[in-house]
């Protein structure tokens, strides 16, 4: 990292976790049917050289996920991913007086070969096996058809189909819980829509999250919520399966503790697409494919009940669009 | 490199949350504890060790053919069967962090 005059602040390794990178790749290439549900072959993370200075130093990367018997898929990412690490490091470069506060920086990124790991002999033998997930065949444009658009929709997108009642019931459980979070499973099928290769999500209904612990500013989950969850999936035997989870942020109360003027709130930046680190942790623990999605139901002062909707974009969480279905749908 | 199949070892099928990563372990020792295997099976697995603070997340291994989460200090001999199949629950927290 370097000041705004060009002197070197100092190098630092970067602390990243590359398994949401690796799953939104990993869906990319699903969509475009270059890899199989379950034919990966393992990830690695490469660097892309600067074509000017080249080698260390990168002007990205790419995530390549190898397959058997075929040739390797990789998509490229660009520096800027690097961009909050950098403002992390250059805040303790500011308590460490390397940097004066609102100074301006620039960073490069550098890339050295990995030692290689010891090989692991005596450990455990553990491989991936093929899921249970099933993916259904259907039209998308069917489905299109039937459907009401809830926020900009970027057609890069998993187009995600959300059957109203799924939000009428997370509605009406947001105003009985008031004050406190709540939330539930969303679960649902992915289909595949042979004409275009797509792939696509319906959440079909939510399971109320029950053995929780909620309070105004968290909502624990618990190892008992999911085996409620995974119970009531099968009592209900229609082969639907997990994608994701949708949980209330009680801004009204947050607002209110803080004694908020309702002119603040409404420009609040907590009162809609707000997905906290904590929120991100569920999907990484509990959700971790790139196909499963955050809905938050936002309970403000100044408005009815509002959603917003989260997905894996390029490894991390960001607000996205989505589409209602009416009552009745089939998917067919 | 263990073998599969021994009196020692067992094989075993775990998955996360979702049923949506599933593995199979071919050689999971008899003598070790539920805690020690989900220690070990959690980075290979892809899932995380901590919570958004750094703090440990904490998981609970189901095993689906009693349908009873598993203590961690449960030795695998004594609790498990091979082949059985076990997904792996963590406690964690939604909010405002």
């Amino acid at each position: 990292m370097f000041a705004e005059n060009g002197t070197e602040l100092g190098t630092v390794a970067v602390k990243r976790d590359w398994e949401p990178l690796y799953e939104f790749t990993r869906l990319h290439f699903l969509r475009r049917g270059e890899l199989a549900l379950d034919g990966d072959g393992g990830a690695s993370v490469l660097p892309v050289w600067d074509g000017s200075v080249g080698e260390p130093y990168c002007r990205g990367y790419r995530m390549e996920i190898a397959q058997p018997g075929r040739r390797p898929v990789a998509l490229e990412f660009p520096n800027r991913h690097f961009r909050d690490f950098a403002r992390t490091v250059a805040s303790a470069f500011v308590e460490e007086r390397r940097l004066a506060e609102g100074e301006r920086f620039t960073y490069l990124v550098v890339a050295q070969q990995a030692p290689l790991e010891p090989r692991d002999d005596g450990g455990l033998q553990i491989k991936s096996i093929a899921s249970r997930t099933l993916i259904r065949e259907g039209s998308l444009d069917g489905f299109l058809a039937r459907a009401t658009t809830h926020d900009a929709i970027d057609q890069g997108n998993l187009p995600v189909f959300v059957a109203a009642e799924v939000l009428e019931q997370a509605r009406s459980q947001t105003r009985c819980q008031e004050g406190t979070e709540t939330g539930g499973i969303l679960i649902g099928s992915l289909w595949h829509d042979a004409r275009s290769c797509e792939i696509f999500a319906e959440i079909t209904a939510q399971i109320p999250a029950e053995h929780t612990a909620g309070t105004a500013v968290k909502l624990t989950f618990t190892p008992q919520t999911w085996a409620a969850a995974d119970a009531a999936l099968r009592l209900r035997g229609r082969g639907e399966t997990y994608l994701g989870y949708w949980h209330s942020h009680p801004v009204r109360a947050w607002c209110k503790a803080k004694n908020c003027t309702l002119e603040s709130q409404r420009v609040c930046r907590l009162a809609r697409d707000f997905f906290s680190a904590d929120d991100e942790a569920v999907m990484r623990a509990a959700f971790p494919r790139a196909w499963c999605v955050g809905i938050v139901a936002n309970d403000t002062a100044f408005a009815d009940v509002t959603f917003s909707m989260f997905g894996n974009l390029e490894g991390t969480m960001q607000a996205r669009g989505f589409y209602i279905l009416g009552e009745g749908s089939n998917g067919t | 490199m263990g073998k599969t199949g021994t009196a020692a070892e067992i094989e075993l099928e775990i998955s996360d949350v979702s049923g949506q990563k599933v593995f199979s372990v071919a050689n999971a020792p008899v003598a070790n504890t539920v805690g020690e295997l989900i220690q070990e099976v959690l980075g290979k697995m892809g899932l995380p060790r901590q919570d958004s603070g750094g703090a440990p997340l904490s998981y609970q291994a189901r095993l689906e053919r009693e349908g009873r989460h598993l203590h961690a200090s449960e030795r695998i001999g004594d609790a498990l069967e091979s082949r059985d199949r076990l997904t792996l629950q963590p406690n964690i927290d939604a909010g405002l962090a």
